[in-house]
């Protein structure tokens, strides 16, 4: 208490100042229209400033939960758009049946684990065969080809990543058709390799590489990168340089696809081989 | 003192006299503007209670206002000038100190010292006024040109009537 006298009688003068000038603004600020709107919309603009901080903060702590929820989204958007436009030529179907048209499944998932730096690189996903996962699904980043499952545990799923020298893949130029096999060197993360390409086929620098859906694993057109450089190999083939779409350092959310009707042809080509 | 007061008080209204009859109706081109009333302030005694002090300057203010009606725009200026007058004269204080019971004026502590004081206050109160009228810094100089050839004016004329005074 007595500080705080003293503390008064030291600034008596400042603190008179400043009541005086508090009412002469508060005069300046009510009596003037001119005034009172200049100071309102200061505060206004202040205010709205700060309300933009914090909000664009908050988004920013929320986009883990966003990015979850568009990738789900996206899952189920995708399985839908595959139930609706894989119709085929057949007149008579049971209307109960809702995956008749369906052939490829989606759904999100989380990898867990990852590494690029082997010459055997394997990743994880944090759904397994309680979430209906199972060997030889196929697993995509974004549009992008990522892996195939190789093994499966409850609740987890390791991925076989396309930089694996094991790895192999059914893979074709988009602009004439023309097929071959895609695997890794084991040098460059960012490169494969496409071979099988016969000399006579023309293609450029920058052409797509797609996936041919042959091997009953990844759906027909899945992007897989560009050509980024080839040369002439011994036999009549080119050996293609294949700048990969999927930038496998940072992958995160990817989507499992699952054929439907992969047992029914293989199992018919089975009987012919 | 009592003297004094009524003296003081004589000051007052024929500062406010020529203000509203005269200076008001100078427009220079449409800068200047010359605000003599802030004399009042200025020749007030040395060692008057600053509470005093402050409290005549924001009188001083309101009646501008209230005759000038822009409420709160004088007052502010004014109680502004006020506060630093004290500090003003600390700074500038002669070599042997202030005379207690004398007014502030040219006729004891000369016209180069005079000068200093009235330019000092003038200025700081032409800023606030100035600034506080536009209140944005949006024309800050234009605004600032304004209160330059202002306080020329007032402190001239600030200048003469205290000459005019002296020789009385």
């Amino acid at each position: 208490m007595r500080n705080l006298l003293n503390f008064l009688a030291k600034y008596n003068n400042l603190i008179i100042f400043l009541v005086l000038e508090g009412i002469a603004f508060y005069l300046l600020s009510t009596s003037n229209n001119y005034h009172n709107s200049r100071i309102v919309k200061g505060f206004r603009g202040l205010a709205s400033e700060v309300e933009k901080k914090v909000s664009n903060t908050r988004s920013y702590f929320h986009l883990r939960e966003i990015s979850k929820s568009v990738s789900r989204e996206n899952s189920s958007l995708r399985t839908t758009i595959e139930r609706l436009t894989r119709s085929e030529d057949q007149l008579f179907f049971s209307v109960t049946d809702t995956i008749l048209h369906q052939l490829y499944t989606y759904s999100p998932a989380e990898v867990i684990n990852n590494s690029i730096n082997r010459q055997k690189n394997f990743f994880t996903i944090n759904k397994g065969r309680l979430q209906g996962m199972s060997i030889d699904m196929a697993v995509a980043s974004g549009d992008c080809v990522a892996g195939v499952i190789v093994g499966c545990s409850g609740n987890y799923s390791v991925v076989m990543s396309l930089l694996n020298l094991d790895f192999r893949l059914s893979a074709r130029l988009k602009s004439n058709g023309y097929f071959g096999s895609l695997s890794w060197d084991g040098s460059d993360y960012r490169h494969a390799i496409l071979s099988e390409i016969p000399q006579h086929v023309t293609f450029g620098i920058g052409d797509t590489i797609e996936t041919t859906g042959f091997s009953a694993v990844f759906p027909e057109g899945i992007l897989i990168g560009t050509v980024s450089g080839f040369e002439k190999t011994g036999g009549d083939f080119y050996r293609i340089k294949v700048a990969l779409a999927t930038d496998f350092k940072k992958l995160h959310f990817v989507n499992v696809i699952g054929n439907l009707r992969k047992e029914e042809q293989l199992e018919l080509e089975k009987q012919f081989q | 003192m009592i003297n004094s007061i009524l003296r003081l008080g004589l000051i007052f209204i024929l500062l406010f006299l020529l203000q509203f009859l005269l200076f008001n109706n100078i427009q220079f081109s449409g800068y200047v503007n010359p605000y003599i009333y802030i004399m009042f302030i200025l020749l007030l005694p040395v060692e008057i209670p600053s509470w005093l002090l402050l409290a005549l300057s924001f009188a001083t203010g309101l009646v501008m206002d209230l005759f000038s009606g822009t409420p709160g725009m004088h007052t502010s200026a004014t109680v502004l000038a006020g506060f630093v007058r004290p500090y003003v004269l600390r700074v500038i204080s002669p070599r042997d100190g202030y005379e207690p019971g004398v007014d502030p004026s040219m006729m004891i502590y000369g016209f180069k010292w005079f000068l200093i004081y009235a330019s000092i206050i003038v200025f700081i109160h032409h800023l606030a006024l100035f600034y506080l009228e536009v209140f944005r810094f949006a024309d800050f100089f234009s605004t600032m040109l304004r209160v330059i050839l202002s306080s020329l004016f007032s402190i001239l004329f600030i200048l003469l009537l205290e000459y005019i005074r002296k020789g009385k």
